[in-house]
C-alpha cells in the first residue's frame, strides 16, 4: 500500500446532480453486456453526453459531480473511470453505486457538500484521498470533506475488489489443499 | 448505551459492542445465500484466483428461484453447474429446482431465517428477512469475497421510522402501504432519502401478519432501502418459536437510539393503489387506472409470495374465471405454500378459473424467463417493480396491484377495483391468519 498514491492533481471535470449511470455514465448498453473489461469501458465514459471526453482527460483529473451521482444500482462506468486514472468526489452518489466504485478500485469521496459550489470546470485540484483534503489551486482555497473509510482503502490500493481477492488468496490458499501455481 | 437494531446485531456479530451508524465494519454473517443465477460468474472468477474452498461452507445456502423450469439448453447447462458447484464447494445447504422455493420466502417460514439473524445475500431483495425482525444485505457480486473469505467491509447504516398510524380498511393489502409510501417518498411529502438506510416500521405493526410483513418490505427497497425493520410481535415470536431450526434471540431499537429521522404515515384512508409503468413510486389510486385493458397477469414474486397472498387472490378467483385474452400466471413462494394449495382446496379454485399455476420461484419477476409480455401487451402483477422491459418487451406496459386488485383485474379483464367485487369472505378470514 505505501506505493499507492492517494493524491490525484489535475482538472476539475464539473457535473451536476442526478447523473444516471446508465447512458449519463457510460452507455446503458455496457451495463446489460455486463462487460466489465476496463479496456473495453474505458474509451466509452460520459460517450454519450461528452464524445471527446476521454481524449481530454488526462491521468490525475478529478470528476466533480453533485447530489446522486451515478444514480441506478450499477457501476459498470467506475472500471472506465478507474482505468483511466481520474478521481471522483460527488456529493453523494447510491450506496450500491459506491459500493462498486470501491471494488472498482476507484479513488473517490462519496459524502462531499457542496463540492460543486467551490469548483469550477477546468479548475486545478489537488485531492487527498485518505485526508479528505481538496485543495483548489485555481482559487486558492482549501476544503475538507470526509475521507475513504480506512477499512476501504486496502481495497482501493490493492487496484479493487478482485486484485485484492488475488492477494488475500496467496497468503491464505497455500494452506488449503489447492496447489499453488 | 442506545442502539438501534442493525446497530446491535452488527455490534454481536463484529464483536464491537458499541456500534453506532457510520462505523465500517467486517461482521461475519450467521447465513451466506447466494442464488442460481450468480452461482455460475462466482465459481469461475474464485476458480479463476484459485479459491477452491470457501470459508464456511456450512453457512452457504444455495437456493434455486431464478429460473426454475429451465425454457433452455443453456439454462439446463447452468443449473447442471449449479448442481456441481454445490458438491465442490460443499455448500451446507442446496437447494434444487423443485426444493424450498424462493429464497426470500422459504427459509423464513421454515425457521431458518431468525429474529435478530443476520446474512449476506447476492440479491436485493434478501431484506426480505425484516419480516422477522432479521437483516438479509445484499452485496451483488461481491458476495464472491464472503464465500472465500467469510466477510466483507459493511457500514452500519443510518435508520430512518416511519410510524404506522391507523388499521388497513377491508381489501387494502400491506403492498397497497408500500405502493403509497413509495409516492410519498418520491413526491417529497415523507421528506427521506432510504438510500443505504435502514427502514424501521413503528407504531401500529403489531396489527401485521407474517405475510403482510413480507409485504410491507418490498417498495422501500426499490427505493433503495439497505435493510427493513418491523418489530417482531408475540405473535412472530411464537410462530418463529415453532419453527426455529436454531437459537435465536431477537433485537429491538432502544427508543431513545439515534434515528435520523421520523415519519408518520397514517393508513386507515388508504384504498388499493395501483403502479403506473416506470417505477414503483408511480402509484395511483385504483380509480385512476380502472378500465386499462390488461393481457396478462402474476401474482407471486418476492414481494407477494406468501401463502395469504394465494388466499387473497382465491377469494376473487373462487366460482370466477380469468377473463378471454388474459394469461394468469400465479406462483407459489414456496414448496410449502404449493402442498397447502392442494391441500386446502385453493388449487381447486385456481384450475377452475382458468389460471395456470408456475412452479415455486421468481416466476415471470426474473427478467421474465417464464411468462415475457410482447410488445404493445399490458400486465398487472404483483412483481417488485414496474421498470420497462421487467417482463420481456420494453414496449410492454407494466402496471402493479395488490393480490387482490391483480386478481380482480384478471377477471374482468381490464384494472379492476377489488372493492367492486364480492369475493369469498371466508378466504379472506384465513388469509389472516395464515401463519398463526
Amino acid at each position: 500500500m505505501i506505493d499507492f498514491n492517494w493524491i490525484l492533481r489535475g482538472r476539475c471535470y464539473l457535473l451536476g446532480d442526478d447523473v444516471p449511470h446508465a447512458d449519463g455514465v457510460i452507455p446503458q448498453q455496457f451495463i446489460i453486456d455486463r462487460e466489465t473489461d476496463p479496456q473495453v469501458l474505458a474509451p466509452h465514459l460520459f460517450a454519450l453526453t461528452d464524445p471527446d471526453f476521454v481524449k481530454r482527460c488526462k491521468p490525475g483529473d478529478i470528476v466533480v459531480a453533485g447530489r446522486n451521482f451515478g444514480v441506478g444500482q450499477k457501476s459498470t462506468g467506475y472500471i472506465a473511470m478507474q482505468a483511466l486514472g481520474l478521481g471522483l468526489l460527488c456529493e453523494s452518489m447510491p450506496t450500491q453505486g459506491y459500493r462498486g466504485a470501491i471494488h472498482a478500485g476507484l479513488r473517490l469521496l462519496a459524502n462531499c457538500s457542496g463540492v460543486t459550489q467551490v469548483c469550477q470546470n477546468g479548475d486545478e485540484l489537488e485531492v487527498n484521498f485518505v485526508t479528505g483534503l481538496l485543495i483548489n489551486h485555481s482559487q486558492a482555497k482549501t476544503h475538507e470533506y470526509v475521507p475513504m473509510p480506512a477499512a476501504l482503502q486496502e481495497i482501493v490500493a490493492q487496484g479493487g475488489g478482485e486484485a485484492w481477492l488475488k492477494t488475500w488468496a496467496l497468503e491464505h490458499v497455500a494452506s488449503s489443499s489447492s496447489k499453488k501455481v | 448505551m442506545s442502539q438501534t437494531a442493525i446497530e446491535k446485531v452488527l455490534s454481536r456479530i463484529s464483536g464491537r459492542p458499541k456500534l453506532q451508524a457510520g462505523d465500517v465494519v467486517n461482521p461475519v454473517p450467521d447465513l451466506i445465500m447466494i442464488h442460481d443465477g450468480v452461482v455460475k460468474s462466482s465459481k469461475v472468477m474464485l476458480d479463476k484466483i484459485g479459491i477452491r474452498k470457501l470459508s464456511s461452507p456450512e453457512k452457504v445456502m444455495m437456493v434455486s428461484d431464478h429460473d426454475v423450469l429451465y425454457g433452455s439448453a443453456k439454462a439446463a447447462e447452468r443449473g447442471s453447474f449449479n448442481r456441481q458447484a454445490a458438491k465442490d464447494w460443499g455448500v451446507g445447504q442446496f437447494y434444487d429446482v423443485g426444493q424450498g422455493g424462493h429464497g426470500h420466502i422459504f427459509p423464513m417460514e421454515e425457521g431458518q431465517v431468525l429474529p435478530g439473524m443476520f446474512y449476506f445475500d447476492n440479491d436485493t431483495h434478501a431484506t426480505n428477512a425484516g419480516a422477522v425482525g432479521a437483516f438479509g444485505i445484499r452485496l451483488g457480486l461481491e458476495i464472491s469475497t464472503v464465500l472465500a473469505t467469510g466477510s466483507t467491509w459493511f457500514e452500519v447504516p443510518k435508520t430512518v421510522r416511519i410510524c404506522i398510524k391507523g388499521q388497513l380498511r377491508e381489501r387494502v393489502l400491506a403492498r397497497d402501504i408500500g405502493f403509497f409510501l413509495a409516492k410519498l417518498i418520491k413526491l417529497g411529502a415523507i421528506p427521506v432519502n432510504l438510500d443505504n438506510r435502514v427502514l424501521e416500521y413503528c407504531g401500529e405493526t403489531q396489527q401485521f401478519s407474517l405475510g403482510e410483513r413480507v409485504a410491507l418490505c418490498s417498495s422501500p427497497t426499490e427505493m433503495r432501502a439497505v435493510g427493513i425493520f418491523i418489530p417482531p410481535s408475540q405473535q412472530i415470536l411464537k410462530y418463529c418459536q415453532t419453527h426455529a431450526k436454531k437459537s435465536f434471540e431477537a433485537v429491538y431499537s432502544d427508543t431513545d437510539a439515534a434515528f435520523e429521522s421520523e415519519h408518520e404515515l397514517n393508513i386507515s384512508q388508504l384504498g388499493p393503489q395501483v403502479v403506473k409503468p416506470g417505477a414503483v413510486s408511480n402509484s395511483v389510486d385504483v380509480s385512476e387506472a380502472e378500465g386499462v385493458k390488461i393481457d396478462h397477469a402474476f401474482i407471486g414474486s418476492c414481494g407477494s409470495g406468501m401463502y395469504d397472498d394465494l388466499l387473497n387472490a382465491a377469494s376473487v378467483l373462487k366460482g370466477r374465471r380469468v377473463a378471454n385474452g388474459v394469461r394468469l400466471f400465479i406462483v407459489p413462494g414456496s414448496q410449502k405454500s404449493m402442498n397447502r394449495l392442494v391441500q386446502e382446496g385453493l388449487m381447486q379454485i385456481f384450475l377452475d378459473a382458468g389460471a395456470l399455476v408456475l412452479p415455486p420461484g421468481c416466476g415471470p419477476c426474473n427478467d421474465a424467463v417464464v411468462g415475457p409480455l410482447a410488445a404493445q401487451e399490458c400486465s398487472i402483477s404483483t412483481a417488485t417493480n414496474s421498470n420497462a422491459g421487467r417482463f420481456g418487451s420494453r414496449e410492454a406496459k407494466l402496471y402493479l396491484g395488490s393480490p387482490l386488485t391483480v386478481a380482480a383485474s384478471a377477471t374482468t379483464g381490464q384494472i379492476t377495483d377489488p372493492r367492486t367485487m364480492d369475493v369469498d369472505a371466508q378466504l379472506i378470514e384465513r388469509a389472516k391468519v395464515a401463519y398463526d
